[in-house]
């Protein structure tokens, strides 16, 4: 059935893969700090999507402002001081996401890793419920549309060039992730703090005996998480969508699926999982509109049934 | 009901039945809880926080928490799904009510039941063999497999809008063991009806945990390998578990639908739904027979009742879900022998109540202090 | 009596059983120890027998019956736990107990499951009376009588150890397989331990095989002894070979002719 789209209507076809991949490398910021989180720390972190939610909502705020007060672009030096507020603005509102999640993990998360996984579980729904009505109270309860940044950044030739149309904004985005997704690698593999974090996560007790402080690593990656997850958020926010309330909920769904079918802890898995599961539930939707939701469950209890490892599967390894 | 002492020196024991012995306060308790109970719908009148129908939709959500309870508790199997079997329960009343042109409640709640064992059959099966993350995410998947199915069919199942559970024919809503009553009385009735459903469920979970099979569960989660080396075929028996929560799940749908009179999938098939039956039982306290049930009715009243009291309810429920999860380790319920005793020794005591204040303080001290050096991390780098 | 036929397990290149064809409780009562250097295969020969490993190769068969009248059945497909119900009952190296438990109440589920009442829903999990009767029994042959109302996790491990055989015996077994019953117990308790797993067996007629590390209590309660040696089977015979096979001893204790 696919394929008769393809026949039938190839724009179309092309378009939904891009909008896959474009949606699928958000997701896969969003949850590949969700799987460091779960690989590290041993958490399920629900309150993950209100970290993607409260990234939308600070590149409202702060790329409106800068955008503001740079203008929009009209030659090529405002042009390139355009780009540099909004790489500044993104950059900005994911740092906030910093001190905010690690400030969580040190006073709220951390006094319960002796408890029984059920109150983590409990503990990050709380959070969850509180970040969601804290983005209410000082965003107010309607969506927010950032104007300004994705019609203007739009207007630059990428697809163009190879003969159709398709936002310019996605495109870069989808660069972005890559980008993103190089660096974790980078990191994990060869910086000496990455590797310190990979192996608090395969054997705490064998790096705490190496002198590491597991306190120190568990705030780290927490912090990376929220990082990335705010990151998707002002990524997606400056785009394509608005911030809104309760935004945050189906991408956390979705990122469970993400680190089932990549494989809970790998950063591989995840970034692969999130191209199937975004590019899936995009081309399900050429097939049968309502099949859209269904099928990143379809996947996950396919992967849960025949792979329950995942792709890539990594038990606490950070690969 | 016979009286034994069942200790010469200890208190005098009723037996209720075979092995459930309370002592005389316990029983003055629980007949005072019952009371209470009963008696909502007078107060109702007078105290307007207080509503019957936030009792009856929190009572209906608790008998579905005590259901999943029987799998966190001794199985110790976090699901994520049971949400399916809730949904389940209120979509099977409102496809009886819709397709079958039932009208009565009883018929409307057993079609609910039947439908959610139907899938905790299903489901149940496939999910028998797994563990810890695995088991809570595979729940996960066929819960929100259900709604998505669910959001995508507008025609049978009513996608978005839902399904009403009223009768097809005139009525304005079903009947009740064959009587057409006018809201009100049906309101209350219905009401009495769940508190004796609730009542009955309690004494056969007591029974059903207290029993070899209970015990079997119990071993199941305490050392899995262990106990199938004595002998128990573990997957078949989490299986069954799993069905017989699933039946909690539909019961509590069903009598939901009868008050709710409508099946939406977002309010009771969407995954976090079951978080929330999970979360019922935790901040209840799990380890008990009556958390669940507690729990189901303190969530449910703070998801509800507090959107008048604050425009930031969930902030609200989030903070008292933080609070209990630092002040009460156990739940509401399993800290209540605690709780109680702490209460008594401030009465005997008052200057205990200035140590509280200074615990608090030091507490919320101590959190500070981790904030700050946290940032202070953050902004000079880490070691 | 309990047959190992030509079992093959490899462990991606490693081969942890390798074409072993054993014969346990030939007689009833048989006491057969396993004896073996770490890492020869002996856990992984009991985890074959019980079901926890599926066998690459060969099969797992029981002989029912005596004489004429012997019947064989192949078990290698057959799960753990059915196991358990045809009389094959094993213990950890690594206790295993229901930690939350009691000791009476991890005897008596148990012996619940012996007495084919653990699927019961309709009666409490005390109340019946052969169960009880049979619990008792074994509290006080084990000598748990006095922690009886003990939570398992905070036994002490001999004790532990103690209630680890005693639900074995608890499930009426045929035969039983003991992994390293007397580790980390105390050499006065070690006596204690085996004493007791001997009287238990003498008294059901169930045949025993046990690893063991410590030498003393082979010679002076096996009737036969194993001794396995990468996967394979390197002697089989009376315990006294201990004594006088010298590439046993060399092998085994690492003891050459000189020392």
């Amino acid at each position: 059935m696919l394929e008769a789209v393809l026949f039938a209507s190839p724009g179309l076809f092309v378009e939904q893969t891009l909008n896959g991949l474009f949606f699928g490398f958000i997701l896969f910021m969003i949850a590949t700090g969700l799987t460091i989180i779960f690989g590290v720390l041993g958490v399920l972190n629900l309150a993950h999507g209100e970290f993607y939610a409260l990234g939308a909502f600070l590149v409202f705020s702060i790329a409106g402002g800068l955008v503001g007060a740079v203008g929009q672009p009209t030659g090529t030096a405002s042009a390139v001081l355009f780009a540099g507020a909004i790489a500044l603005a993104l950059l900005v509102s994911a740092a906030v996401l910093l001190p905010v999640s690690a400030i969580i993990e040190a006073v709220l998360v951390r006094p319960i890793y002796e408890r029984d996984d059920v109150y983590q579980l409990l503990l990050t729904y709380a959070l969850l419920l509180m970040l969601a009505d804290g983005l209410a109270f000082v965003w107010g309860a309607s969506p927010r549309r950032l104007q300004g940044v994705f019609g203007t950044v739009n207007r630059l030739p990428t697809t163009e060039l190879v003969g159709f149309s398709y936002p310019s904004y996605n495109v870069l985005a989808i660069l972005v992730g890559l980008g993103v997704f190089g660096f974790l690698i980078w990191f994990f593999e060869r910086t000496k703090t990455g590797r310190i974090v990979r192996a608090t996560a395969i054997n705490r007790e064998a790096a705490t005996a190496m002198g590491v402080s597991t306190d120190r690593v568990f705030t780290l990656v927490f912090a990376m998480g929220g990082f990335f997850a705010g990151f998707a958020g002002a990524i997606h926010g400056a785009g394509p969508i608005s911030a809104s309330v309760g935004m945050g909920v189906n991408p956390l769904v979705l990122s469970f699926v993400v680190i089932v079918v990549g494989g809970l802890g790998s950063i591989k898995g995840a970034f692969v999982g999130a191209i199937l599961i975004g590019v899936a539930s995009r081309w399900a939707i050429l097939v049968y509109p309502a099949a859209e939701l269904a099928a990143p469950f379809i996947i996950m209890i396919a992967v849960l049934l025949l792979r329950p490892k995942g792709l890539y599967g990594a038990w606490g390894e950070i690969e | 009901m016979s009286t034994e002492d069942a200790d010469a020196d200890g208190p005098r024991r009723f037996r209720l039945m075979k092995g459930l012995e309370l002592t005389s306060r316990q029983l003055f308790y629980v007949f005072v809880g019952v009371l209470a109970l009963f008696l909502v719908p007078e107060i109702q009148g007078f105290q307007s926080s207080l509503r019957v129908r936030t009792v009856y939709l929190g009572l209906c959500w608790g008998i579905a928490a005590v259901g999943v309870n029987l799998l966190l508790r001794h199985a110790e199997l976090v699901s994520f799904g049971h949400a399916a079997f809730f949904g389940g329960g209120v979509y099977g009343a409102a496809l009886a009510a819709r397709y079958g042109g039932i009208e009565e409640a009883v018929l409307l709640v057993a079609a609910g039941v039947l439908v959610a064992t139907t899938l905790g059959v299903l489901i149940g099966w496939l999910v028998a063999g797994y563990l810890d993350i695995y088991f809570a995410l595979i729940t996960l998947a066929f819960n929100q497999l259900l709604f998505a199915v669910v959001m995508g069919s507008p025609e049978l199942l009513g996608s978005d809008d839902g399904l009403s559970v009223r009768p097809t024919s005139e009525l304005s809503r079903p009947t009740v063991f064959g009587l057409e009553l006018g809201p009100a009385q049906y309101e209350v009735l219905t009401y009495y009806v769940l508190i004796a459903v609730v009542v009955v469920t309690l004494v056969v979970t007591w029974r059903l945990v207290n029993s070899p099979f209970g015990r079997a569960l119990d071993a199941i989660g305490q050392d899995r390998t262990r106990a199938r080396f004595i002998g128990i075929p573990v997957k078949r028996y989490v299986w069954g578990t799993f069905v017989i929560s699933a039946v909690y799940g539909g019961l509590a749908g069903g009598l939901y639908g009868l008050t709710a009179l409508r099946a939406r999938p977002e309010g009771t098939l969407f995954a976090l739904r079951s978080g929330e039956l999970l979360f019922m039982a935790i901040l209840g306290g799990f380890q008990t027979l009556l958390g669940p049930i507690v729990g189901g009715v303190a969530l449910t009243y703070m998801l509800t009742e507090l959107r008048f009291a604050t425009e930031y309810w969930e902030f609200a429920t989030g903070f008292a879900l933080l609070l209990i999860v630092f002040l009460l380790p156990n739940g509401v319920i399993g800290s209540l022998p605690a709780i109680v005793d702490g209460l008594r020794a401030r009465a005997r005591n008052p200057a205990k109540v200035s140590g509280d204040v200074r615990f608090l303080g030091g507490l919320l001290g101590s959190k500070l202090r981790d904030a700050a050096e946290t940032t202070k991390i953050l902004l000079f780098g880490v070691k | 009596m309990l047959e190992a036929r030509n079992l093959i397990k490899e462990f991606g290149e490693l081969r942890a059983t390798d074409d072993v064809s054993l014969r346990f409780g030939v007689e009833e009562g048989e006491m057969v120890f396993i004896v073996g250097p770490n890492g020869a295969g002996k856990t992984t020969l009991i985890n074959l027998l019980t079901g926890l490993l599926e066998p690459d190769e060969g099969s797992v068969v029981m002989h029912e019956g005596t004489g004429d009248g012997t019947v064989e059945r192949d078990i290698t497909d057959m799960r753990p736990d059915k196991r358990v119900k045809e009389g094959l009952v094993r213990s950890f190296q690594i206790v295993h107990l229901f930690e939350e438990m009691t000791v009476r109440e991890n005897v008596r589920t148990a012996s619940l499951s012996n007495h084919g009442r653990i699927s019961e829903m309709r009666s409490l999990d005390d109340e019946h009376e052969t169960v009880e009767r049979d619990v008792d029994e074994l509290l006080e042959q084990f000598r748990l009588k006095d922690v009886a109302d003990e939570v398992a996790e905070t036994l002490p491990h001999g004790d532990r150890k103690l209630l680890d055989v005693a639900i074995s015996f608890a499930l009426d077994p045929d035969y039983l397989l003991l992994d390293e019953p007397t580790s980390g117990v105390g050499s006065e308790e070690k006596e204690y331990v085996i004493e007791t797993v001997v009287e238990a067996s003498k008294e059901q007629n169930v045949s025993t095989v046990t690893i063991e590390h410590d030498m003393d209590i082979v010679r002076d309660y096996a009737d036969r002894m194993v001794a396995l040696v990468e996967g394979r089977v390197f002697r089989e015979g009376s315990p006294t070979l201990l004594d006088t096979d010298a590439e046993l001893r060399r092998t085994l204790l690492g003891v050459t002719e000189d020392e």
